[in-house]
């Protein structure tokens, strides 16, 4: 039996059909020899979800490819980035488990179609930002509130190519999230430096990652 | 591990018939009995379908699951459920209510929609203590979701303040990963259900610790003690603990409807027992309205009874 269920399965080819108009690719960079629970769900979830749609395409890379992982922006491993024509860094540290699966599904549809569900204002905003902008999510898996953050982070990189979003698994970088003081999540680490907490509506959150740049 | 979808509707539209502001289990239920009235409906949902209680770990007490689920889960089965039927959820935070003799305007982020009816589900948000030190901490030790973040204070000394039922039952699931837990009580004696109450009694790592307010949160990077005072004996004394889960009550989320509707002196709804409002075509259902208990079970009723009304009420509106 698969990870997912035969409704949801049912529903995902339902939804790729309707919205993928490009390719897709999940690029996973993992540890070829980690034999963990996470690890080995991680894989078998990626190519379940690779399975749903001709459009998806699923390349599994080594964590030990340093270059390639530099290449493609990334800078934790294991990591798993959603790519396609489509300017944008969406991108996923450790496991997309719990709620953060309806994240990495939404990351799919974006990259594989026209649509941006940010409004006008927050679209205009975010193209007048200029220099480089890092934002990491941590999450938990049993945190409701987080994969908002999440996509909201992955949203406003489809908005400006200046702009990586990414997803942080906090038990499996408990070292990163120490040293970025993380007891509550969504906590969002804006340039490796500032940081708030909490899932806010799109345009606060884009005031909050300005207001912790400054 | 498990794989959450939560399902969405990609459509988009500005005129329905019905809207719901709130996707919690009194907004969802009143979708379900709208959408089987072949209603069309909205509803708005800032953060995501299922409401408060997607933050808690364990519901047992909500009629049909004798072994209880996840509060994540329960929200999950209501959102499908009324997804089933046929109403469209926006993920969108509503920042205002109009009225005018036709329709009501609700204001969001992305635009402006129109509706003949209106519930306002839309909840309650934690309180807080409102003492020196807990604004620099929140995020830093002090947390207001158990579910989310339980397990960065693994092997940890925390503090629960409240001892309701929300705070020994979320006592209970900290227990799985924190070495001592102190529940802080403003009250001389713990106000949850009984049940919950013979189950602290037979775990070692709680304590009960009555007659106390907590007067202030203490570090310097992150939280490292909270300040309690006896309310007996005016007796101070810092418990040295790396976390604090504030569960001390709810006040209602209706900043957004500005003074439109009368409410009462915590800004909860007042409603009449037909669930109207003081507004006509806008009723209001759930932990937002003045009443005496707040559950799901309760809120799930009120979501069923406001959707009846507002058929009636569409009813007649289109009949004049
Ligand atoms: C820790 C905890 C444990 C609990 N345990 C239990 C239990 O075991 N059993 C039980 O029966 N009950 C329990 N409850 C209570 C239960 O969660 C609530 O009674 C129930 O969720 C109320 O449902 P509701 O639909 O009225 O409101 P909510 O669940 O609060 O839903 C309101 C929704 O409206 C949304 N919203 C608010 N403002 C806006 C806006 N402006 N625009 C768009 N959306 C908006 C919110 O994001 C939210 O999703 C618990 C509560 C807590 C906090």
């Amino acid at each position: 039996m698969g990870l997912l269920s035969e409704e949801d399965r049912e529903y995902l080819i339902q939804e790729f059909n309707k919205e993928l108009i490009r390719d897709v690719e999940l690029l996973h960079f993992t540890d070829m020899n980690d034999k963990s629970e996470y690890a080995v769900q991680t894989k078998a979830l990626l190519g379940e979800l690779a399975g749903l749609s001709d459009h998806i395409k699923l390349t599994i890379k080594d964590c030990s490819q340093k270059e390639e992982i530099e290449v493609e922006g990334l800078d934790l491993c294991p990591a798993i980035k959603v790519k396609s024509k489509r300017k944008g860094f969406m991108a996923f540290y450790g496991i997309p488990g719990g709620y953060e699966f309806s994240s990495l599904v939404e990351g799919i549809i974006d990259m594989g179609s026209d649509k941006l569900s940010l409004s006008d204002e927050v679209v205009k905003e975010l193209s007048e930002i200029d220099g480089p902008i890092d934002i990491k999510v941590f999450v938990t898996p049993a945190c409701p509130y987080c994969s908002k953050a999440v996509r909201t982070a992955h949203l406003f990189s489809l908005a400006n190519e200046n702009i990586k979003g990414s997803m942080v698994e906090a038990n499996g970088f408990s070292d990163l999230a120490r040293k970025h003081m993380v007891s509550s999540v969504p906590h969002i680490v804006v340039n490796g430096k500032g940081s708030f907490v909490g899932a806010l509506p799109e345009r606060d959150f884009l005031l909050k990652v300005k207001e912790v740049m400054n | 591990m498990q794989f959450t979808l939560m399902k969405e509707s990609k459509e988009k539209r500005t005129n329905y018939e019905a809207a719901i502001i709130g996707a919690g289990p009194a907004g969802l239920t009143a979708a379900i009995y709208l959408s089987r009235a072949r209603i069309d409906t909205v509803v708005f949902e800032k953060l995501i379908p299922g409401g408060l209680i997607a933050s808690t770990d364990w519901i047992e007490n909500y009629p049909g699951f004798p072994d209880g689920l996840s509060g994540g889960e329960l929200g999950e089965r209501m959102k499908r459920h009324s997804l089933r039927f046929g109403a469209k959820i926006e993920d969108i935070e509503v920042t205002g209510v109009a009225l005018d003799s036709e329709n009501i305007s609700i204001k969001t982020a992305e635009g402006t929609y129109s509706a003949s009816a209106l519930i306002v589900a839309s909840g309650t948000s934690p309180v807080r203590l409102n003492v020196s030190g807990e604004e620099n901490f929140i995020g830093k030790g002090i947390s207001f979701c158990a579910a989310c973040d339980a397990p960065f204070f693994e092997g940890e000394d925390i503090v629960v303040v409240g001892a309701g039922s929300s705070g020994i039952q979320e006592s209970l699931y900290l227990s799985k990963f924190a070495r001592s837990i102190k529940i802080v009580e403003f009250l001389s004696h713990p106000t949850a259900e009984q049940i919950l109450l013979d189950r602290i009694k037979d775990n070692d790592k709680i304590e009960l610790l009555l007659f106390h307010k907590v007067i202030g949160f203490i570090g310097e990077d992150s939280l490292s003690g909270v300040e309690v005072e006896s309310r007996e004996t005016g007796e101070k004394k810092v418990l040295d603990v790396s976390g604090a889960f504030i569960y001390v009550g709810l006040s209602p989320n209706t900043g957004f409807l500005d003074g439109l509707l009368d409410v009462d002196p915590k800004e909860f709804i007042k409603t009449d027992p037909e669930l109207r409002t003081s507004r006509e075509g806008v009723f209001a259902a759930g932990d937002v309205r003045t009443t005496s208990l707040r559950q799901v079970a309760t809120a799930v009723g009120d979501g069923a009874l406001a959707a009846h009304k507002v058929i009636k009420y569409l009813e007649k509106k289109n009949e004049g």
